[in-house]
């Protein structure tokens, strides 16, 4: 027994030496540790299913506190082949909009499982991401990824999450708006990726239709390039769709990270050049800059401050979004989050005067 | 490196002036357009259409469901909204329609806005605040009432009969299976010349061409500009040609007889590769 702790406890301080370059879900935590989404997650461009390298420092670094589980680790392999993760987001919240009353309820944001079959270990993949509540099922991605024998290039092919810019956690904010690719709009394609030393590049091409079936032979292509320091990292993105038969939409994005102390900052601007809409197009301006403050193991201060022109020929128009959340994980697999979204806008439309307070439960494998 | 409490200025210093970015409307009318611009402020909602659209559709769910890469394909703007709603069966969930004329209860928009148990994903508007429960109701009354089309649209039925828009495109390549085809009119079809004559689908072999099997074709449920048409075996992969004849008797015609005029075809592939 006493050997097997002594084993644990050198595996974890491996771990932490390791965390030098290691990370988890959100990419101000890769920011804040230094590596890429593929350290930590089985998809290479983040988010979903965490490879067993996540899920220990999940459980072993995120946490104020560890419960002792010994031995046992949840590493999400139920075999050799087969790996399971999950993610469940539970929300009371009460949100205002001038000359409205106060809403208020309780609200299933989303539970998900994700399921992957390493058919192939290290070089076949098949990928599930089915979305199980609220509501009834709903796949969001399902994809089957070959890697390349050493891990520099990798082919996906299937439904997915379109690779632009940050893949943050909150799929309101303005820049996962008006681009329209978030964690909610999966799209059906190809992607082609290459990880090598500090660079993380992909090129996608899919339907263009955001979940909806293919109605023409135009198409949508997504192309990102990142450049990853320990530090600090710097990209962009550009994604043109002709998939309209009205016309063509472009959106072109620059995103980064910098870690100064116990703050990572993350930052995002997207221009997008919407020609496909009835009244001849729209140019629209996004901006994101979040500083995540870690004040202590499992307790995290988050501050976003968002910025968007709706329609950059029009004056007098913009919108902006602050918003103040309190992240604690205070045992591995739970997370609470309190926080506050501010949102201002033009005078004449109430729905841009939003003020949203909410409290979180966030439970995940 | 910077030390905590300079990096907390920093923080408090880029929100406040990003706070202080938010327009002061001036120039802007209540949907936040140009003044003068032709969008004058709409009339307070009521229960029917066009209310509907410039109070609701037009200011609030175009953002997101307008143009190239609107979610499932459902773009909300006032030229598509009516025909991609009224009748159509939703993506989501496939047994209910979008809206169901006469049906609040079983209509899937309905649904979403309300967020009700039985939908999928989450509820409309995404990341905004629901819209007011009395908002739904004149919705839900529109509904009740039938559904119908606008007064303005309406206006365009003294026009010759004609395809507006059909799915899939000419010289599309759909992925297979190919469930339903829509064709929608700037009329009201007559249900009754609808049949395998005057809708006819053809798969093409080089320059041969065969039917392509079995299918059903009937009007949307309560959209009669909308004709639905679906195969009753998967199509196989290959190039297909949809034929409408517009001429000669028994041709396509609306409810007060005008025809097509012309046969009206489009061509397009199914694809079964995965």
């Amino acid at each position: 027994m006493i050997i097997r702790s002594l084993r644990f406890s050198a595996r974890c301080l491996t771990l932490a030496v390791l965390l030098a370059a290691g990370a988890h879900a959100e990419p101000y935590l890769a920011v804040g540790q230094g590596p890429k989404c593929s350290q930590c997650h089985v998809n290479p461009t983040g988010g979903g299913l965490r490879n067993a390298f996540g899920n220990v420092f999940a459980q072993t670094q995120l946490p104020a506190h560890r419960v002792d589980t010994g031995s046992d680790v949840w590493a999400g392999q139920l075999s050799r082949y087969l790996a399971l993760g999950a993610d469940l987001r539970f929300d009371a919240q009460a949100q205002q909009v001038p000359h409205s009353k106060t809403l208020e309820d309780f609200q299933m944001e989303q539970t998900r499982l994700y399921v992957s079959a390493s058919v192939i270990p290290e070089r076949l993949l098949l990928y599930v991401d089915e979305q199980l509540a609220p509501g009834g099922a709903l796949n969001r991605e399902a994809f089957g990824l070959f890697w390349s024998a050493d891990h520099t290039w990798y082919l996906k092919g299937g439904q997915m999450y379109l690779p632009f810019g940050l893949r943050l956690q909150d799929q309101t904010a303005f820049v996962k708006e008006i681009t329209g690719i978030n964690m909610t709009t999966p799209d059906q394609g190809l992607e082609l990726g290459w990880l090598k030393g500090h660079w993380d590049a992909q090129l996608a091409v899919s339907n263009g239709t955001a979940g909806g079936a293919g109605t023409s032979n135009g198409k949508q292509s997504s192309a990102q390039l990142a450049w990853v320091e320990s530090a600090w990292r710097l990209g962009a993105a550009a994604n043109y769709n002709d998939a309209a038969a009205s016309g063509s939409r472009s959106a072109y994005g620059v995103f980064g990270g910098l870690r100064t102390g116990p703050i990572a900052w993350l930052g995002e601007a997207d221009l997008v050049d919407d020609r496909s809409l009835p009244n001849g197009g729209v140019e629209m301006l996004a901006a994101l800059a979040e500083a995540n403050w870690s004040i202590a193991r499992g307790n995290n201060l988050k501050i976003t401050a968002e910025y968007l022109d709706p329609n950059r020929q029009v004056g007098h128009d913009q919108q902006t979004r602050w918003s103040v959340v309190y992240e604690l994980t205070p045992v591995q697999f739970v997370q609470l989050r309190a926080g506050v979204r501010y949102a201002d806008g033009i005078p004449q439309l109430a729905t841009e005067h939003t003020r949203l307070y909410f409290v979180q439960l966030h439970g995940f494998f | 490196m910077l030390d905590v409490s300079g990096t907390r200025l920093l923080v408090l210093s880029a929100l406040a002036l990003l706070n202080a970015c938010a327009g002061n409307g001036a120039g802007l009318d209540a949907n936040g357009q140009p003044l003068g611009s032709g969008s004058a402020p709409p009339p307070p909602l009521t229960a029917d259409f066009q209310s509907i659209q410039d109070n609701v559709f037009t200011p609030i769910c175009v953002r997101c469901h307008g143009g190239a890469g609107a979610p499932q394909g459902l773009e909300l703007d006032a030229a598509h909204s009516y025909a991609l709603l009224v009748g159509v069966p939703s993506n989501e969930q496939s047994g209910l329609l979008r809206i169901k004329p006469g049906a609040p209860d079983s209509s899937y928009l309905v649904l979403k806005l309300e967020g009700a148990a039985g939908i999928v994903g989450v509820q409309m508007p995404f990341g905004g605040p629901p819209l007011p429960q009395s908002t739904i109701d004149v919705i839900r009354q529109w509904i009740s009432d039938g559904a119908a089309n606008s007064p303005a649209a309406a206006a365009v039925s003294s026009a010759a009969f004609a395809v507006t828009a059909i799915s899939p495109a000419q010289e599309a390549t759909v992925a297979a299976p190919l469930t339903r085809m829509v064709v929608a009119f700037n009329h009201e079809l007559d249900a009754s010349l609808v049949n395998d004559t005057t809708v006819h689908l053809e798969h093409l072999l080089g320059e041969a061409a065969e039917p392509a099997g079995p299918f059903g074709a009937e009007l949307a449920e309560g959209n009669p500009r909308v004709l639905l048409i679906t195969p009753r075996r998967a199509l196989a992969a290959g190039r297909y040609r949809l034929t409408l004849r517009g001429n000669g008797g028994g041709a396509l015609a609306d409810v007060d007889a005008r025809v097509l005029g012309d046969d009206y075809t489009r061509e397009f592939t199914v694809d079964t590769t995965p």
